[in-house]
């Protein structure tokens, strides 16, 4: 039974080609363009999060600050080893851990100097470093022995320096003196995205050394979850243990550690040590905001263009039930339900949908995947927005799916009413309708 | 002439009767121009505003219309800075010669020079300040030892300087958890050590009542330098010609404070970057409240974030006291008391409590009080007019220079006050520049040059590099090279303070037109008589440089303005990008219901043909209807976007909610404006997609023979 209706509404389509091609086109290119703006925010959020947990979050972090006096701050977690032990005993979905230094110094070469955030890394525990980061020159042990430091290429290029060069790092302590150390550049690996253009590697101890720290200091433990979405969850049950075991912790404030450090916690009137535990979310609110801003405006491309189709829709269904008239009269006479014909114009507008937006999606994958493939490189003031150095569109099967069944649906949605006009027909006028 | 008027009217007359008769049909149509037209108006005239807002922020505050750079620099230049850090630029050798040859191009009015860069600023703390005014109390004594004022300061000033000793040395103390004790600087610590605990024993007090001025230096070279709170900051600044630059952009006023005198070393500190960074925090985040309550009627009640601000302000009051010594504590008291309606006797801490206990209904009184009453006994910036700072760069040689300039006022530009562009850069004067750049004069260029490539790879000890550099010849006034080793913070201490009289007598002297003029700069700003001719003019600049031998290239403003610039380019695109999507599948949509009108009225069109109707009149008859709709609803759509904008203006333009849109909308609030342009375009656009739209359905209609169309039974 159902083949035969499916059939019947194949012939209906096909019969009026014309006008179904346009309406299959017109759904093709916009199902084409939501899974394509689709894969792009995905490629986006894809690149941003895997620099940003390689180079500045983990899902979960424990950082805090340290005021000397009440007037200065700095990111640092003193006696880290217990923090540690308690971090480790409260997260049973831990996944694995990165002790990171935290700090800031300007890169001097002979040629030109530039800012650099520096993270402190003991690189024989960085799993997530040595899989996501790929050396172009020197080796990532190297990053073992004292003295030595990670560049991006970018970095490198504007310092104009090799594996194997001397670098200074100046870094401004709280008296506006910098400490300074001579630093060999270690290892020399690709850009991962924005924040690689201002984030490097250091060897753990030897921002300790530049800071004249304790062993014990750290900057922040970064946490990797089984499941990043229990970030929040984990994030909150930490405050709450450390407080029970007589730490002091900030309260929970959704901006990434450098901002505190530079406009909130230098003011606030306390000293000594504080724990903050952030999520990554908290660290990357701007990348988030942005992608938001993204995905609104996929949105309402989207919700705009809809709006003209489904208009497109009635109107086509409207003409093609005004043509069709005599033909629902006959089958209305010779004993056709109601419900058979509304059935049989959703059918067939269904139909329409289903092809043009599988076309559509196809089409759009077809074109991602070749813009994927030609590396197109995003202008400087892009990139500092899609975080990523060439064009990448992430395609994912599931989203593709659901583009593809909610513009169908919208479709089937938008001829229920035309359908309905044609089902209420009674027979006796629709024979004698004319034209 | 008779016969086609007639078939004009009766085209329009069957046009409009098709019009109507298909109802349902021109609503869609129209509908689909409305919304392309209204989506054309309403983004167009906010991209122009956004266009308009950068325009007059960078051509008005740094840009010009025109920039220049050396072409053998390795990187372009960019006003603002890119991803990883400012531009590298070679420096234009000898301006001077940039100047005349230039200056000689018919439409350039203005040529400014311009070096841009970042760098550190000691700010001094709470205890540099107090310490600062205990010296004048000291020095009004030694003129006059009965000196009623300076008595009843230095009672005061004393007891302040003491809680703040006691409180460093508290607070010293709880640092060491953090330090590695056998770390770097170990033994200079247990030094300093020593010497705080010193000035807190009472004998020092009564030794300092004996000699001063002795008590001071020691507290001044020995126990302020271990204060540490926050001494510096960063600053981003443009060395120039200051007088030059405030005649070529005219927008520039100087909000507080006075301008640098001619020829003068100074500063003007960007308004907008003092707000941000350099404000007392309590006081930036009261404005920032009253910001949010005032503009986008948030309250604190609803808003978490405003709830946050207000916790901040809550427990920020340390900041306050600890500016304020005994007397003007009690002053500070006295005053807030009847003001807060606190019970007599209360205390100043108690009194900040119940003044920042922020809540809807006292808000805006409690902020009136702030700035009437508290606020002119505090020290809201944590630069003043009329400090001498230092700032501190390394210099594209590679080595750290510092030099002191005074702080002559405020810098902003008129009407574009807020702008994320404009006042967010300082403006130094020119020499300055140099002597932190590491460059003096043009010969210095040069020989500086071929130094660096002696040196090549190999390192400089400190010593030589710093002879070798700078000549001994006191070029700049404070000098320190840190090429190879680690500093030593001693040596640079002792080096301030013995260059500190030296850098004073260069802080007055006025440099003559010639010296500002013949020497380097980054690159130049261009300003034109006339604007609007920047196409050819930045031709002419180019041509004239070349025939001069001058290897200079030339870029517009757009271009200099880097990442800015072409992150507008990247919003138009978007915008082009949606409008094109947009009209395509209009275009689609139209067609297909032009189509089915065609086909539905075969036998109609068959008809007229039949009874001699030419093909052009059954074409112009569908385009005429086509043309109709559109010309109705695209100006329909038009003046509803014209409303739309109209709303958004009345109701205070589209609130910038974060950084980003604050940048992007050169201030608070994006407040679009119609523009005539963006209407006709909207229009034509509109007209051209329906018109293109009705093309193939009119070939079908015309391809109907009557013979067809009569049989034809559908």
């Amino acid at each position: 039974m159902l083949l035969v209706d499916l059939q019947v509404a194949a012939r209906n389509l096909t019969r009026h080609t014309r006008r179904n091609l346009f309406l299959g086109a017109a759904l093709a290119s916009v199902t084409g363009l939501l899974v394509l703006l689709g894969a792009l925010t995905a490629g986006i959020e894809g690149s941003m999060m895997e620099s940003a947990t390689t180079l500045m979050t983990g899902d979960v972090n424990v950082g805090g600050f340290f005021k000397v006096t009440s007037g200065s701050a700095a990111p640092l977690v003193s006696g880290y080893p217990k923090v540690l032990a308690v971090t480790r005993a409260a997260v049973p979905e831990l996944d694995y851990f990165t002790v990171r230094g935290r700090g800031w110094a300007k890169a001097v070469s002979d040629s030109a100097s530039m800012d650099l955030v520096l993270g402190g890394v003991d690189i024989a525990n960085e799993p997530a470093v040595r899989r996501v980061l790929q050396p172009i020159g020197g080796s990532l042990d190297e990053l073992a022995k004292p003295n030595t430091m990670l560049l991006f290429q970018g970095q490198a290029d504007r310092l104009k320096v090799g594996v194997g060069d001397v670098i200074t790092l100046s870094a401004p302590t709280e008296r506006g003196v910098n400490n300074t150390v001579d630093i060999r550049i270690a290892v020399v690996v690709r850009n991962v995205g924005i924040m690689s253009a201002f984030s490097a590697f250091i060897q753990a101890d030897t921002l300790r050394g530049l800071y004249g720290l304790s062993p014990e200091a750290t900057g922040a433990i970064h946490l990797f979850l089984k499941d990043r979405d229990q970030s929040n969850l984990v994030a909150a049950r930490l405050r709450e243990e450390f407080e029970k075991q007589g730490w002091r912790v900030m309260e929970p404030d959704p901006q990434p550690y450098y901002m505190k450090l530079f406009q909130t916690v230098p003011s606030e009137d306390w000293t000594g040590q504080k724990l903050d535990v952030t999520t990554w979310e908290d660290e990357l609110g701007q990348f988030k905001q942005f992608i938001w801003g993204i995905k609104v405006f996929t949105g309402l491309l989207v919700f705009i263009l809809m709006v003209v189709i489904v208009i497109g829709i009635l109107n086509t269904l409207a003409i093609a039930i005004r043509e069709r008239t005599r033909e629902i009269g006959t089958l209305r006479a010779i004993g056709m339900q109601r419900r058979k014909v509304l059935w049989l114009f959703m059918l067939e507008s269904g139909l329409l949908g289903l092809f043009g937006c599988v076309f559509g999606a196809l089409a759009a994958s077809a074109l991602a995947a070749g813009l994927n493939a030609a590396a197109i490189p995003v202008p400087e003031a892009v990139q500092l927005f899609l975080s990523q150095e060439h064009l990448t569109f992430q395609l994912k099967a599931g989203a593709a799916v659901s583009d593809v069944l909610l513009l169908t649906l919208v479709t089937v949605g938008a001829s229920l009413g035309p359908a309905l006009r044609a089902a209420r027909l009674k027979p006796i006028t629709a024979m004698h309708h004319i034209g | 002439m008779r016969a086609k008027l007639d078939a004009t009217r009766v085209l329009l007359r069957i046009a409009f009767r098709n019009l109507v008769a298909s109802r349902v049909r021109t609503v869609i149509i129209g509908l689909i121009v409305l919304v392309g037209a209204l989506i054309v108006v309403v983004g167009s005239s906010m991209m122009d505003s956004i266009d308009r807002g950068m325009r007059t922020s960078i051509q008005g505050s740094l840009g010009g219309q025109l920039q220049v750079y050396q072409s053998t620099s390795e990187g372009k230049l960019e006003l603002y800075g890119g991803i990883r850090g400012e531009s590298l630029l070679d420096p234009i050798p000898d301006f001077a010669r940039v100047k005349e040859v230039l200056s000689k191009v018919p439409n350039v009015k203005m040529i400014v020079p311009m070096g841009i860069d970042q760098a550190l600023v000691a700010t001094g703390n709470a205890f540099d300040v107090t310490l600062a005014k205990l010296r004048d109390d000291v020095r009004r004594l030694q003129a006059n030892a009965r000196d009623e004022q300076g008595l009843r300061g230095l009672e005061a000033r004393q007891a302040h300087v003491r809680r703040l000793i006691a409180l460093l040395s508290e607070e010293l103390t709880q640092a060491r958890v953090l330090v590695d004790p056998n770390g770097r600087d170990a033994s200079m610590r247990r030094a300093q050590r020593a010497d705080l605990d010193r000035a807190a024993a009472p004998e020092f007090w009564v030794e300092f009542d004996r000699d001063r001025l002795a008590g001071l230096e020691f507290l001044e070279n020995k126990v302020a330098p271990l204060a540490m709170d926050t001494g510096f900051t960063f600053i981003r600044y443009v060395g120039t010609d200051v007088e030059a630059f405030m005649r070529a952009f005219d927008l520039a006023e100087v909000a507080e404070g006075k301008p640098i005198p001619p020829g003068q070393r100074g500063i003007l500190l960007g308004r907008q970057y003092a707000e941000e960074w350099l404000k007392l925090k309590n006081a930036r985040r009261l404005d920032q409240i009253k910001d949010k309550r005032d503009r986008f009627h948030l309250r604190i009640a609803e808003e978490e974030e405003l709830q946050r601000w207000v916790k901040d302000t809550r427990s920020r009051a340390r900041e306050i006291l600890i500016q304020l010594d005994p007397l003007q504590a009690a002053e500070a008291a006295r005053r807030l008391r009847p003001a807060l309606g606190a019970p007599a006797g209360e205390e100043l801490p108690a009194l900040l409590a119940r003044l920042f206990d922020l809540r809807d209904d006292n808000f805006d009184a409690h902020y009136a009080i702030f700035y009437d009453r508290l606020a002119p006994l505090l020290r809201l910036y944590q630069i003043s007019v009329g400090d001498v700072i230092t700032i501190k760069a390394p210099g594209k040689t590679g080595a750290f220079n510092a030099v002191n300039v005074k702080v002559y006022g405020f810098i902003q530009f008129k009407g574009i006050e807020k702008s994320g562009i404009a006042g967010t850069t300082s403006v130094m004067d020119l020499q300055s520049f140099r002597d932190l750049y590491g460059y003096v004069t043009s010969d210095k260029a040069v020989e500086l040059a071929k130094i660096r490539a002696q040196m090549g790879a190999t390192a400089v000890s400190r010593e030589d590099a710093e002879a070798a550099l700078f000549g001994g010849d006191g070029a700049g006034p404070l000098v320190e090279t840190i090429r190879a080793g680690a500093i030593d913070e001693k040596s640079l201490l002792a080096g301030v303070g013995e260059k500190r009289k030296a850098a004073l007598a260069e802080q007055t002297r006025a440099y003559t037109q010639e010296e500002i003029d013949q020497g380097v700069a980054l690159n130049a700003a261009i300003l034109l008589h006339d604007p609007a001719r920047i196409r050819e003019s930045l031709a002419e600049v180019q041509a004239a440089a070349d025939a001069a031998g001058l290897k200079l290239k030339v870029v517009d403003w757009e271009a200099a303005s880097g990442m800015v610039g072409q992150f507008v380019l990247l919003l138009r695109g978007i915008l082009i990008f949606a409008v094109i999507i947009f009209f395509g599948v209009a275009l689609v949509i139209i067609n297909n219901a032009m189509v089915m009108a065609a086909l539905a009225r075969v036998k109609e069109v068959g008809t007229m043909r039949a009874i001699g109707a030419q093909r052009r009149f059954v074409v112009a008859m569908l385009l005429v209807e086509v043309i109709t709709v559109s010309v109705v609803f695209g100006l329909a759509g038009a003046a509803l976007g014209g409303g739309v904008v109209a709303i958004i203006r009345a109701t205070g333009g589209i609130p910038a909610t974060s950084d980003l849109l604050f940048f992007l909308f050169s201030g608070p609030a994006l407040l679009p404006r119609i523009g005539g342009t963006s209407v006709v375009a909207s229009l034509v656009l509109v007209l051209g997609v329906a018109i293109a739209s009705a093309l193939y359905p009119a070939w079908i209609a015309m391809r109907v023979t009557p013979v067809e169309a009569m049989s034809t039974e559908d």
